[in-house]
């Protein structure tokens, strides 16, 4: 769109400025036809001028000749021959003015003919001059009784006017052609200079069109980033407190894990430095866990505790009245009974036999019997007894 | 301003997460592990509350906080320690020698809470 808009008004502007161009180009054309049209017009004249000057010599001319021919005065004769003279260089002139113009072909054809006339007058002129030298008036009559020359003078008024319609004709078109192309340049000129106001206004037009579609689609832009900066501001509000809900629930979670963990560590120092012996043991009298006081006191290691029976090392002495066959451990476990400072004996890593006292508490987990945890106090030295 | 809070504590890992957590919400934490930095930071820089345990390196918490009664008796003292005896049944007898007592068990969350409401009690800025 942007760069079609573009291209259109630099295409328009480029039509503006060939017309503009071609009627330039017009005008000095009409400029030069008129210059030269002008010196035409000048030569032309300068030729009618001739022709009008000949015709006054010839007069002139005539004249002076006559009146020499009457008084025979030396100055008349000099009069006539400078008249003649300088019609002569009048002709002479005009024929080399239309000699190389193709328009005036007709004129110089006619200037040619008219030196034929001339040249016969001025012979005949002479022959009169001549007589009237020789014969006085007498020898005037009879010349121009031998040669009356009558028309000579007729056909050169004729011929020279003749000369000066056709020059006269010439100018006339010349002035209609020159009128003609001054119109043809000024309707170039002013349909030229009209066209490229249509032009400009056109490209006015597109100008004000792309200005109101690009202002149009920066608005657009301008409503699209404050839309997206808001989102983006929201979003960024959401990661915050999404951030900041992930790093208390990350602290939360390092504070139980410490809490519980100096709990563990606090309760494990408790039972290791309980000095009687501490065994945990499962509801089927299977040991658990024991403390290290277990260790010290009988020599077993943990590893040859674990997962063994208590029978196996602690042993009851026989029921005096006789009733209880069952471990007094498994009687207690079953009812969820204490047993407290009872005797007993353990069985060392040794093979030595310790006389002990023994309680047993029942642990209870959502009034279910889960386990026990005997204490053990040794109260005997050992005594010797071979391993089974 | 900021509030200056101390915590006393033998075991490095809580008493750097009750720094973390306690400066994310604005607060200045100096760290004690035995009772003579505690004594130091209480005479040198008196804190506006002070976070006890009851275990403390080379020392006992319970003669702490008799001595910090001793050096500044309007400090608010948070005892912070692990569950040994039945909670409600001490209570009593335990926050007459602090302002208030707190398991560790409780939720991080919990605690903080308290901490703040401790300082708003004791009229710190």
């Amino acid at each position: 769109m942007k760069e079609n808009i573009e291209k259109r008004v630099v295409s328009l502007f480029l039509l503006m400025l060939a017309i503009l161009v071609y009627v330039a180009w017009t005008s000095v054309q009409n400029i030069k036809e008129n210059i030269k049209d002008n010196d035409w017009v000048n030569h032309t004249h300068d030729v009618i001028i001739h022709a009008e000057d000949i015709l006054s010599y010839l007069h002139a001319g005539d004249a002076a000749l006559r009146t020499y021919l009457i008084t025979g005065d030396e100055r008349d004769k000099q009069g006539y021959r400078v008249a003649y003279s300088t019609m002569k260089e009048r002709l002479d002139e005009a024929e080399a003015l239309t000699r190389s113009d193709e328009d005036e072909q007709s004129s110089h054809l006619s200037l040619l003919i008219l030196q034929n006339l001339i040249g016969a007058r001025i012979d005949v002129a002479r022959a009169t001059v001549k007589a009237r030298e020789d014969g006085g008036l007498e020898g005037v009559r009879q010349q121009f009784g031998a040669h009356p020359d009558i028309e000579s003078i007729n056909s050169i008024e004729r011929s020279v006017n003749h000369l000066v319609e056709v020059a006269r004709g010439l100018l006339r078109d010349r002035d209609k052609r020159q009128h003609t192309q001054a119109l043809t340049a000024r309707m170039t000129v002013d349909t030229g200079l009209a066209v490229d106001f249509v032009l400009l206004a056109l490209v006015l037009w597109l100008i004000r069109d792309d200005v109101a579609a690009r202002r149009k689609a920066a608005q657009a832009m301008q409503e699209a980033n404050a839309q997206l900066e808001s989102k983006v501001k929201a979003r960024t509000v959401e990661v915050v407190v999404a951030n900041e809900s992930l790093r208390n629930e990350n602290l939360e979670q390092r504070w139980s894990h410490e809490a519980l963990g100096h709990q563990l560590r606090y309760n494990q120092l408790i039972i290791n430095s309980i000095a009687e012996l501490v065994i945990v043991i499962s509801r089927a009298l299977n040991v658990s866990r024991i403390n290290p006081a277990v260790v010290q006191q009988t020599g077993w290691e943990q590893k040859e505790l674990i997962s063994q029976s208590i029978e196996r090392v602690l042993q009851f002495p026989p029921d005096p009245t006789g009733t209880a066959s069952q471990n007094p451990l498994t009687l207690a476990m079953r009812d969820g009974r204490q047993i407290q400072d009872r005797p007993a004996q353990f069985l060392a890593r040794s093979g030595k036999i310790m006389a002990v006292r023994y309680s047993l508490f029942p642990m209870h987990d959502q009034d279910k019997i889960v386990g026990g945890v005997l204490t053990v106090r040794v109260t005997e030295g050992a005594q010797s007894q071979s391993q089974s | 301003m900021k509030k200056h809070i101390l915590t006393i504590d033998d075991e490095a890992d809580i008493r750097e997460l009750l720094r973390e957590v306690l400066t994310i919400k604005g607060h200045r934490v100096s760290t004690a592990a035995n009772a003579e930095q505690a004594r130091k930071i209480v005479v040198e820089d008196p804190p506006q509350l002070i976070i006890l345990d009851l275990q403390i390196e080379e020392g006992d918490g319970f003669v702490l906080i008799e001595e910090i009664k001793r050096l500044s008796s309007n400090i608010p003292i948070l005892l912070l320690t692990g569950a040994v005896f039945d909670r409600d049944l001490v209570r009593d007898a335990i926050e007459k020698k602090v302002t208030r007592y707190l398991d560790k068990t409780a939720s991080l969350s919990t605690i903080v809470a308290e901490i703040e409401r401790m300082l708003v009690d004791a009229g710190a800025p």
